[in-house]
């Protein structure tokens, strides 16, 4: 029986000191320098977590480490190897759609035969709580990719925000147990929560700024019908930094070498890698199977929105946008969608949806309106939020108008 | 630095680098931008897809010149020529900016009267590019309202290097495209601190700030500041002390941060005066090249371990924060210098960084209105800014250039001063790989990196390496008039026949042991773009 509960935003300190008891805690924590991080927190005390922005990295390193040792070696008299154990049971919390949707796919990658028992061992030690989000990020389109703005499973627990508390729904028997087991923290759900949800939910969808065509790219490049200039465009815009796939939190490839520590001993290690490199494909010998002026990002795009989409049916994208602020030559995933979608007549700059339908159901003036919008962006504050703190429309006309626009909001 | 001081009074790009991606004609010469200035290179690709149109000028065929309109890929150390023939066609066809000459500029008649003594065919001959792609690129410069020039390395490591740079800001005066936005002229300098470096007086001459030394007013201000009685007298540049130590009486060197064994042309000549030394004394993050000379190595802090301000190429002064404590026993350059000052009898007394950028300003006007809580969540300052409600200058001359009115100094075609001859019949240029930094100290202890690329690789013409009978991939040993390497060969359409180029990132391939240390006279930066020298199969 998945459950829903309401826990008051006061309380959550609490309930996170009884959960991460004997657990490592990871939540976003803003540090002194104003980043946004997911971040172990060592004191409760001294580090809240932050659950009103995007982190700037995913959680994917908690679970897939930059670098991780797998295993000491030393040769005094006779070889000895020492793995190392990766093992150490975590909560993850605050996490965005986005990068739950992540781990589900390196869960994939990763679980699948032959599994990776660094992997496994802190996967099966980790508890997911995520945050839905009630506004998108300028540069977000998990709406594209079908993994947000609010997931329907992966989480252990995924919170709402409602304003003083949290709407807390379990995704599956360990969020149940975990509700059961601190039964103090939370209250019943009352109708009124469980409406104003759906609002947020609705609202949230027609909040993303930018529309990136996802599925319409990958039907061009089902059908071949992309440009071939394309590929050669993208390449001279790529330094072969890695970048992206460093920030990509579903970029799981990874090289292997040792770290000589002494003459007799040191480790292996297992670190990030990126298909963008020209030595990821490099051959001993000098050659390189992948031409790097025109294959290097054609392998990398059609693996993240073509292979994943015929083996998975979903792409390897999760929308998270981090890729966009991470580029120095605009070789991100929105401008590819954009580029492949170009010329079928697709807007590819995003119009505000939720003002558009409510200018369009006469629900608000656009005198009103402008106010709204500016508050937004005084406030930060999702647009639905401010219509109805100004009193200019309840949660249900809003709602009734959005599903009135459904087509617009996919 | 010295030929923008000589035309309009002050060193640094006169730009942001923001400003870059709204421009309407870049000129790039010199500058393997994609590579060296990443940044940059992505302002500029951005200009050009929304309209901009790109020159190059570059003797090889780097990834910015595919995005240009025309590359000019001309002779190296021929630029002066390059650069009068665009101004000769610009003065024959009238198309100068008469009002700005007038109103901002003096000695135009020097120019004038130069050029008119050159001609555009003789010019485009020496550079070996075609003279109607010249005439093209000065009628696109000449023609835009907002033109900027970029300019690297590969203007200033040449025995002419003040002059071609004079030239640069010749090109931009004679045409108006100075002293606005979007317009003007922008070195681009390596490092995220050189120009910081330079700032604080890291220069024989000056005091931070660019405050001579031999002005009595303001020696007596740093006097009075520092309690110690000052010289008056400049300093000697990098070559004087790592070439001719000796001969100025140079007994003992303090090397922080730098890796002169490798770096420094004619390299063998850096050893044998590091080895002469009574004392020499490295500071630095592994123990490099150079550092294996000294008689004592401070293990030093690297940038995640430290807090301090650095000054980028766009003069915007950023606070970095530390951000993982000092690994094993390394302190920061500061505290070095510190600990080594009290040693000497010269107690320094600082609780932080903040306080030293507290003195900066107190002592340094143009960064008068710099302080820590002021660089605190902020993308920097960018100077002069000169009080704490100054906001920072975006771009430099603003109405009136800083030393008044710009001054024309017109040049003649200086050939490098290494010449081909048979026995040496290829040019050797060099240069940087986007995926190391300087003398890989740093970037080829990353397992990463040094992956990525693993050795250095000498660019031939595919048609050279015919010539020669030899094939891409093949170990060669090239040798200079000064000393040899072994290199193996990459066959690339990149360089033109006749032409060579390396980067020294690699001390297995020593190419400064190669390098010519002649210098330009004023700058004293050394010909590091042009090296005569012959290839041979290694048997």
């Amino acid at each position: 029986m998945l459950e829903k509960q309401i826990i008051k935003k006061d309380h959550v300190t609490a309930f996170l000191r009884k959960l991460a008891k004997g657990s490592r805690l990871v939540a976003p924590v803003r540090n002194a320098h104003g980043d946004l991080l997911y971040q172990e927190i060592e004191s409760l005390d001294a580090q809240e977590p932050d659950l009103y922005g995007q982190a700037q990295e995913s959680a994917k390193s908690f679970l897939f480490p930059q670098e991780d040792r797998l295993f000491s070696y030393s040769a005094d008299g006779g070889y000895r190897f020492e793995p190392s154990d990766p093992g150490m049971p975590t909560v993850l919390f605050g996490l965005r759609s986005c990068d739950i949707s992540a781990i589900l796919y390196m869960d994939v990658i990763f679980l699948r035969s032959p599994r990776d028992e660094y992997y496994l061992k802190r996967r099966s030690e980790t508890i997911l709580i995520g945050i839905g989000c009630n506004e998108p990020w300028d540069n977000c389109f998990c709406n594209a990719t079908g993994t947000g703005p609010f997931l329907e499973f992966g989480f252990d627990l995924q919170l709402t925000d409602l304003g003083d508390r949290f709407y807390v729904e379990s995704g599956r028997a360990r969020g149940d147990a975990i509700l059961n087991q601190w039964p103090q923290f939370f209250q019943p759900v009352t109708e009124e929560d469980t409406k104003l949800r759906y609002q947020l939910a609705l609202e949230a969808k027609a909040g993303f700024r930018r529309q990136v065509h996802v599925e319409t790219a990958f039907n061009r490049l089902k059908e071949g019908s992309v440009d071939p200039a394309i590929w050669e465009r993208l390449a001279r815009r790529c330094d072969g930094c890695g970048g992206c796939a460093y920030i990509c939190p579903t970029c799981t490839c990874f090289t292997i070498y040792d770290r000589i520590e002494t003459e007799n001993s040191g480790y292996r290690i297992r670190a990030w890698d990126s298909c963008t490199h020209e030595g990821f494909t490099r051959m001993a010998g000098g050659h390189n199977p992948v031409d790097p002026a025109r294959d290097i990002l054609k392998r990398r795009f059609l693996h993240k929105l073509y292979y994943d989409y015929m083996q998975f049916k979903r792409p390897g994208c999760v929308g998270c946008g981090r890729c966009i602020g991470i580029c120095f030559g605009g070789v991100d995933m929105a401008s590819f969608v954009d580029m492949v979608c170009s010329d079928r007549g697709v807007e590819p700059v995003a119009r505000d949806v939720l003002a558009d339908l409510l200018i369009e159901a006469g629900l608000v003036s656009q005198s009103d309106l402008q106010e709204a919008m500016r508050r937004r962006a005084e406030t930060g504050r999702p647009l639905g939020a401010v219509i109805r703190e100004m009193g200019l429309a309840t949660g249900d006309e809003i709602a009734q108008c959005l599903l009135k626009g459904m087509e617009k909001i996919r | 630095m010295a030929g923008l001081a000589t035309t309009f009074g002050s060193g640094a790009m006169t730009n942001s680098i923001e400003e870059i991606a709204g421009a309407e004609v870049i000129l790039v010469i010199g500058s393997n931008t994609t590579e060296a200035h990443p940044q940059v290179a992505r302002r500029i690709i951005s200009a050009v897809e929304s309209g901009a149109r790109l020159i190059v000028a570059d003797p090889r065929r780097t990834s910015i010149s595919e995005f240009a309109e025309i590359h000019l890929q001309l002779r190296p150390g021929t630029d002066i020529a390059l650069l009068n023939a665009m101004m000769r066609v610009i003065l024959s066809e009238g198309l100068i900016d008469d009002a700005f000459i007038e109103m901002r500029t003096e000695n135009f008649n020097a120019l004038r009267d130069s050029l008119y003594e050159q001609e555009v065919e003789e010019l485009c001959a020496v550079t070996g590019v075609p003279s109607e792609l010249v005439r093209r690129a000065a009628r696109l410069y000449a023609g835009a309202q907002k033109g900027v020039v970029c300019y690297c390395l590969g203007i200033t490591q040449h025995v002419c290097g003040t002059a071609n740079v004079e030239s640069i800001a010749n090109l931009a005066m004679i045409t108006g495209h100075v002293e606005q936005s979007f317009t003007g002229v922008n070195p681009l300098r390596g490092q995220n601190n050189v120009q910081g470096a330079c700032d604080m007086g890291a220069l024989p001459a000056v005091f931070p700030g660019y405050q001579s030394v031999a002005d009595d007013r303001i020696r007596q201000k740093f006097e009075r500041a520092w309690g110690r009685e000052l010289p008056g007298e400049p300093g000697l540049t990098l070559m004087e002390m790592t070439h001719h130590g000796r001969d100025n009486g140079i007994r003992a060197m303090f090397i922080m941060g730098e890796n002169p064994v490798i770096s420094d042309p004619d390299a063998s000549v850096v050893e044998k005066t590091l080895s002469g030394l009574d004392l020499l004394v490295v500071s630095d993050i592994f123990l490099t090249e150079t550092a294996r000379f000294a008689d004592v190595v401070f293990p030093a802090a690297s940038f995640a371990e430290k807090c301090g301000t650095v000054t980028n190429s766009e003069r915007r002064v950023q606070l970095m924060h530390q951000a993982i404590e000092p690994v094993g026993e390394c302190r920061s350059d500061a505290e070095i210098i510190i600990a080594i000052s009290r040693l000497l009898g010269y107690p320094m007394d600082y609780e932080n960084t903040a306080e030293v950028m507290e003195e900066i300003a107190l002592l340094t006007p143009i960064y008068g209105g710099i302080y820590h809580d002021r660089l605190y969540n902020s993308w920097g300052l960018q100077w002069p800014c000169t009080s704490r409600d100054h906001a920072g200058t975006p771009y430099l001359h603003k109405y009136s250039f800083a030393r008044g009115r710009g001054r024309f100094v017109p040049a003649e075609h200086t050939p490098p001063q290494e010449q081909t001859d048979s026995e040496f019949p290829f040019i050797l240029m060099t240069g940087r790989v986007y995926h190391h930094y300087h003398t890989g100290a740093m970037t080829r202890a990353s397992a990463m990196l040094s992956r990525e690329v693993p050795e250095a690789l000498l660019e031939i013409n595919p048609a050279d390496c015919k010539a020669l009978d030899l094939r891409s991939g093949q170990l060669v040993r090239v040798r200079s008039r000064r000393g040899e390497m072994q290199v193996r060969l990459r066959a690339t359409e990149r360089v033109s026949q006749g032409m060579l180029y390396v980067p020294f990132h690699f001390a297995e391939v020593p190419v400064n042991r190669l390098t010519n240390p002649a210098a330009d006279p004023v700058a004293k930066c050394p010909e590091y773009k042009v090296c005569a020298v012959s290839i041979e199969k290694v048997i």
